[in-house]
């Protein structure tokens, strides 16, 4: 599905992250694993991918608070003068739930910062080489909890809306003079270390509404990733798709 | 080819003008070098000497001579 194709995907050490480079490497593209440190699991994980999927990965790392260290990932890219089909940002955090009224501002300014702010610059930058091929495709992860809203987590719930409305749809109505397309992806609860953060009376309830009664996987918000990376959705630009188990 | 050499040419190139009228170009001048051509413009800079320009020297390259003053002082680029 997308055999050729050249990703750059972010928060390829965990969760969903992790989950898409491997979908990814299985249909065939070759990967810029990003993460914010250098460790030899993670390059030793990448090499084993690489090789079980015929690929080719190479992790980058950069610290998405750091401007300079962006543009130093993103240069490194660059330089290996392959042409850049897909950016997936899937990077970002989550801090444990406050009331609004008890949540310090430094504390949710660094929430927005890394969801919003750090994705924004590394798309600024990887549009402008894409721009160049008047071709490309850029996928966010967003969450439901950008749309809906979810309890004590009011800037991850910032950094997520705008994410979808001004990282997806905007972008979408922007780049697509370049030949981009923009689209997002929002997961629900997800069996990850970012999931694992929600209270367990909080992920009860929230289950409770939940269609399919239980949490998603990984690599099922992979694959519709990896379906919004191929042609298969040509047609498609400045879409959220919920993949939450029917909330 | 001299990095100025080099410089001359992305415009040159890029705009399809002559070097004399190459150097006194600015934004907006010709339509050509207009926001689509500017980025053009940007693309053709950076490979050519091989660096990626930050958001701001992008907005402040208005001209010919503010260009190479930028990549002087702030890439390091000998003229």
């Amino acid at each position: 599905m997308l055999q050729g194709k050249n990703a750059i995907i972010t928060g390829a050490r965990r969760g969903i992250g992790k989950a898409v480079v491997e979908v990814f490497a299985k249909n065939g593209a070759n990967i810029w694993a990003c993460a914010k440190n250098f460790d030899d699991d993670f390059e030793a994980e990448m090499v084993k991918l690489a090789e079980k999927y015929k690929v080719q990965i190479w992790p980058v790392y950069f610290d998405l608070l750091d401007e300079n260290q962006i543009k130093a990932g993103v240069s490194e890219i660059k330089k290996q003068n392959n042409q850049i089909d897909v950016l997936v940002n899937v990077a970002g955090i989550a801090d444990e739930s406050t009331s609004f009224v008890m949540s310090p501002l430094e504390k949710m300014k660094k929430v927005f910062d890394i969801n919003f702010w750090g994705g924004t610059l590394l798309t600024q930058y990887v549009a402008r080489l894409m721009m160049r091929n008047q071709t490309g495709n850029i996928i966010h992860i967003s969450s439901v909890a950008g749309i809906d809203g979810i309890l004590g987590q009011y800037e991850y719930v910032a950094s997520k809306a705008a994410v979808n409305g001004a990282g997806v749809r905007q972008l979408a109505r922007e780049l697509w003079q370049y030949g981009i397309r923009v689209n997002g992806v929002a997961p629900g609860i997800v069996e990850t270390r970012m999931g694992g953060q929600i209270s367990d009376s909080l992920k009860r309830e929230t289950l409770q509404h939940v269609i399919m009664q239980r949490e998603g996987k990984p690599e099922e918000i992979a694959n519709v990733v990896a379906f919004l990376a191929s042609d298969l959705s040509s047609y498609m630009t400045g879409q959220i798709i919920r993949v939450d188990g029917g909330m | 080819m001299t990095n100025y050499e080099k410089y001359l040419n992305v415009f040159v190139e890029s705009f399809s003008v002559s070097a004399d009228d190459a150097v006194n170009l600015e934004y907006q001048g010709i339509p050509e070098w207009d926001s689509v051509g500017h980025m053009g413009l940007v693309a053709a800079v950076e490979d050519t000497f091989d660096i990626m320009l930050d958001t701001d020297d992008i907005i402040d390259f208005s001209s010919f001579v503010k260009g190479k003053e930028i990549l002087s002082k702030n890439y390091n680029i000998e003229f």
